[in-house]
C-alpha cells in the first residue's frame, strides 16, 4: 500500500479533470428477538454497515468509518478502522445513525451518510423474527479532481473475496428501472407542459381579443373606461 | 574654590574646608526664604483665587500681559473717539412735490443745502404723447374716440400706468366702462405704434390681451372651487394613479407569462435529443470509476440546481437535494407529483438517475407554474367576460363566435380538470 511519504509533501496536489466514483451499500439489518428482553427490555438485534458496492477491498482508501448512536447508547462514538465496517447492537427503538467515512489521505474530507435505523416492518415473517429485516441504500462517493495519493489508493484496491460479491437487493434491476420510469415520467410531465403551453397561449390570445372587444364596446358606449 | 582647585591641579583635601558658609549655609538659604517678600492674601480674597496668583515657588505674577497678540479676543470697537457731529432743525422742500410745501426735519450740518434724499425714488414713467397728426395717421382704431383715449394717457400719467386704479378713476359718464385688459391693451397699442412710427428698431411692448383674459378667469375659476370640488379632483387624481398602476401591473404579468412560455419551448424541445444520449451512455460506464461532467447538470427555467464543480469528496445524492430556495409549495407539490407517478423520493443516485430526475423535478416545477399561469388566465377571461356583459346587456354573443365556442370552452374545461384532478390539489394561486 502506498503512503503519503510515496508521494512527497506536496501530495495534496490534485489531479484536475479526474473524477473517481465508488459506489457503496449502506444501512442495516435487525431481527427480533421474539420477545422483549428482562434485563434492558430490547427487542431487536441490529447491524449498521457500509460496504463497497463493487467486490472490492475499501480499506485501501477509507480509513475508518465512524458510527454515531443515539446518545442513549453507552460510547455512543464507535469507530471501525479495518473492514467489514459494520457495528452490531441491540436495542429497541430507531433512530438516526451518522455514518462518517474517512479517507486515508487528510486532505479529502470524510463523507457523511444519515442512515434511520429501520428496526420494524409489517412483513409477518420478519415480525416473528425469522427473516431479518434489511433496508440499505446505494449511494455513490464521487472523488472529483482527487489528490494524487487519493488517486492512487482508488485506483489500486483489491478485491475483498474470490467468491461472488453479493447484495440483498439487487440494485443493478432497480437502477435499470427506476432510470426507466423517471425518464417515462420526464416525458409525460413534458407532454403535459407542452399543452399547458398551447393552452396558455391559446388563453393569452383570447385575453386580448376580449379585451379589445371591451375597449371597443366601451368607446361606443361612450367612453365608460376599463381599469 | 573647587574649579580653581581644579584648573590648578590642586589635591582636593580629604576634608572639606571649614568655612564660614558651611558653617552658617543652611541658614543662609532659610534666610533668603524669608527674605522674599510674600504678599499677604488682601481681606476678602478667596483662598483659591490667592493660591492661582501666588503658588508655593513664589513666582510674582506678571505685571504686563504677555500675551499681546490678537488672539481670540476681538479688539473692542472704538466709541465716541471722534467729535460729535451737530444736527439742526432744517427746512426742506421735496422736489417730487409739485406744490414746493416746506417742512423740517433734523439734518446734519454738514450735509446742509443738498436735495432732499429721498427725492431721488420718484421716478416718473415716460408716458408718450401724441399730436393731433399722429393720432390721425397712426393711432385711429374702431371703438376708441380720440376723447377716450386722451382720457385714457392723462389718466395713466396721473396714475403711472396703475391700470387698477386707472379703471376705477375711469370716467364712466362719459365713455363705457372698460376693463383693465382693455385699457392696457389700447394703451400699449398706441405706445406700439408711435414707436414703430418714430425709429425701426426701437423695442415695442405687445400686450395679449386675450391671453391675459382666459389668465384671469383660470385663475378665478381656481379660485372660486368648492371644497367639494377639490376632494372630487383629488379623488379623480388616485384614481388615475389606481388604474397606471393595474395597467403596469397586468403589463408585468403578461411578460411573466411570455417568460414562462418560451421556458416551455426551451424544455421541451431537447427532449428528444437527450433522451438519446443518455440511453447511449447507459450500459458504458456503469460500476466503473468514470468521469462525470459537471456541465450536465440541469439548466432549466424550473429548478436550479446547484453545481457541483469544488475538487473535493462528496456523495451523488447531494446533487439530487432540491435547494432551499425553491420554496416549501413548490417542494410540496413535486413531492405529490412524485407520489402520483409512484416514484421514488430518494432513487438510488447514479449518475444517470440524478440527472434525470432533476430534470424530471424542474420540468414538474415548471408545470405547477404553466397550471398556475393558467388559472390566473381563466380567471381573467371569466371576468373579462362578465366585464363584457355588464357594459352590453345582452350582447354576450358579440364576441367573435370563432373565439367563443371554441376558445372558452375549452380554456374553461382545463381549468376544470386542473381544479378536479387528485394530482393538484393545491393549485390555489
Amino acid at each position: 500500500m502506498a503512503t503519503a511519504s510515496e508521494f512527497g509533501p506536496d501530495s495534496g496536489g490534485r489531479v484536475k479533470g479526474l473524477t473517481i466514483v465508488k459506489p457503496i451499500v449502506y444501512g442495516n439489518v435487525a431481527r427480533y428477538f421474539g420477545k422483549k428482553r428482562e434485563e434492558d427490555g430490547h427487542t431487536h438485534q441490529w447491524t449498521v454497515y457500509v460496504k463497497p458496492y463493487n467486490n472490492e477491498d475499501m480499506s485501501t482508501y477509507v480509513k475508518k468509518v465512524h458510527f454515531k448512536l443515539h446518545e442513549s447508547y453507552n460510547n455512543p462514538n464507535r469507530i471501525v478502522t479495518k473492514p467489514p465496517y459494520e457495528l452490531t447492537e441491540t436495542g429497541w427503538g430507531e433512530f438516526e445513525i451518522v455514518i462518517k467515512i474517512y479517507f486515508h489521505d487528510p486532505n479529502e474530507r470524510p463523507v457523511t451518510i444519515y442512515h434511520i435505523l429501520k428496526l420494524f416492518q409489517s412483513t409477518p415473517e420478519i415480525q416473528l423474527g425469522k427473516k431479518s429485516l434489511v433496508s440499505e441504500f446505494y449511494e455513490e462517493i464521487v472523488f472529483q479532481d482527487p489528490t494524487a495519493l487519493m488517486q492512487h489508493l482508488l485506483s489500486s484496491s483489491r478485491p475483498m473475496t474470490l467468491g461472488v460479491w453479493r447484495h440483498d437487493n439487487d440494485f443493478e434491476a432497480k437502477k435499470q428501472s427506476t432510470l426507466q420510469e423517471i425518464v417515462e415520467a420526464k416525458n409525460k410531465i413534458r407532454g403535459e407542459v407542452t399543452e399547458l403551453k398551447e393552452k396558455l397561449t391559446l388563453a393569452k390570445e383570447t385575453i386580448a381579443k376580449f379585451k379589445e372587444e371591451i375597449s371597443k364596446i366601451s368607446k361606443t358606449n361612450g367612453g365608460l373606461s376599463i381599469s | 574654590m573647587a574649579d580653581v582647585r581644579d584648573i590648578l591641579d590642586i589635591e582636593v583635601p580629604a576634608v572639606p574646608e571649614v568655612t564660614k558658609e558651611a558653617i552658617f549655609g543652611v541658614d543662609k538659604k532659610n534666610k533668603k526664604r524669608y527674605e522674599y517678600k510674600v504678599p499677604k492674601r488682601p481681606e476678602g480674597m478667596h483662598r483659591e483665587v490667592y493660591a492661582l496668583l501666588y503658588k508655593d515657588n513664589n513666582d510674582v505674577p506678571p505685571l504686563f500681559p504677555t500675551d499681546t497678540g490678537k488672539g481670540y479676543k476681538q479688539t473692542k470697537a472704538k466709541l465716541g473717539m471722534r467729535k460729535v457731529r451737530p444736527w439742526k432743525w432744517t427746512p426742506f422742500t421735496n422736489p417730487a412735490r409739485t406744490d414746493g410745501a416746506v417742512f423740517h426735519h433734523w439734518r446734519r450740518v454738514a450735509d446742509a443745502g443738498k436735495e432732499y434724499p429721498f427725492a431721488k425714488f420718484n421716478k416718473k414713467v415716460p408716458i408718450p404723447s401724441y399730436t393731433d397728426g399722429e393720432y390721425v395717421q397712426h393711432l385711429v382704431t374702431s371703438g376708441w374716440t380720440r376723447s377716450e383715449t386722451d382720457h385714457l394717457f392723462d389718466l395713466c400719467r396721473r396714475f403711472d400706468l396703475r391700470f387698477i386704479i386707472i379703471k376705477d378713476r375711469w370716467d364712466r359718464n362719459k365713455f363705457p366702462d372698460r376693463s383693465v385688459e382693455d385699457l392696457k391693451e389700447r394703451y400699449y397699442q398706441v405706445c406700439g405704434a408711435l414707436t414703430r412710427a418714430k425709429s425701426h428698431n426701437d423695442k415695442v411692448y405687445t400686450f395679449d390681451a386675450e391671453h391675459e383674459k382666459r389668465r384671469k378667469e383660470q385663475l378665478k375659476k381656481l379660485f372660486e372651487r368648492t371644497p367639494e370640488q377639490v376632494e372630487e379632483e383629488q379623488t379623480l387624481l388616485s384614481e388615475l394613479r389606481k388604474i397606471e398602476q393595474r395597467k403596469k401591473e397586468r403589463d408585468r404579468k403578461t411578460q411573466d407569462l411570455q417568460k414562462l412560455i418560451t421556458a416551455a419551448d426551451h424544455q421541451v424541445d431537447p427532449r428528444k435529443t437527450e433522451r438519446k444520449s443518455t440511453k447511449k451512455n447507459n450500459n458504458s460506464n456503469r460500476n466503473r470509476p468514470t468521469k462525470i461532467d459537471s456541465a450536465h447538470v440541469v439548466e432549466s427555467a424550473g429548478i436550479k440546481f446547484p453545481d457541483f464543480k469544488n475538487s473535493s469528496v462528496s456523495l451523488r445524492s447531494q446533487r439530487i437535494k432540491l435547494p432551499s430556495s425553491l420554496g416549501q409549495k413548490k417542494m410540496k407539490s413535486i413531492e405529490q407529483m412524485l407520489t402520483e407517478l409512484h416514484l421514488e423520493l430518494n432513487p438510488p443516485p447514479t449518475e444517470q438517475i440524478c440527472q434525470q430526475f432533476n430534470e424530471l423535478r424542474s420540468d414538474i416545477v415548471l408545470h405547477y407554474e404553466l397550471k398556475g399561469a393558467l388559472a390566473t388566465c381563466d380567471y381573467e377571461l371569466q371576468s373579462l367576460r362578465h366585464q363584457y356583459e355588464a357594459l352590453a346587456p345582452g350582447k354576450t354573443l358579440t364576441i367573435p363566435p370563432s373565439l367563443l365556442p371554441k376558445v372558452e370552452p375549452e380554456v374553461k374545461a382545463d381549468i376544470i380538470d386542473v381544479v378536479g384532478s387528485p394530482s393538484m390539489p393545491n393549485v390555489t394561486q
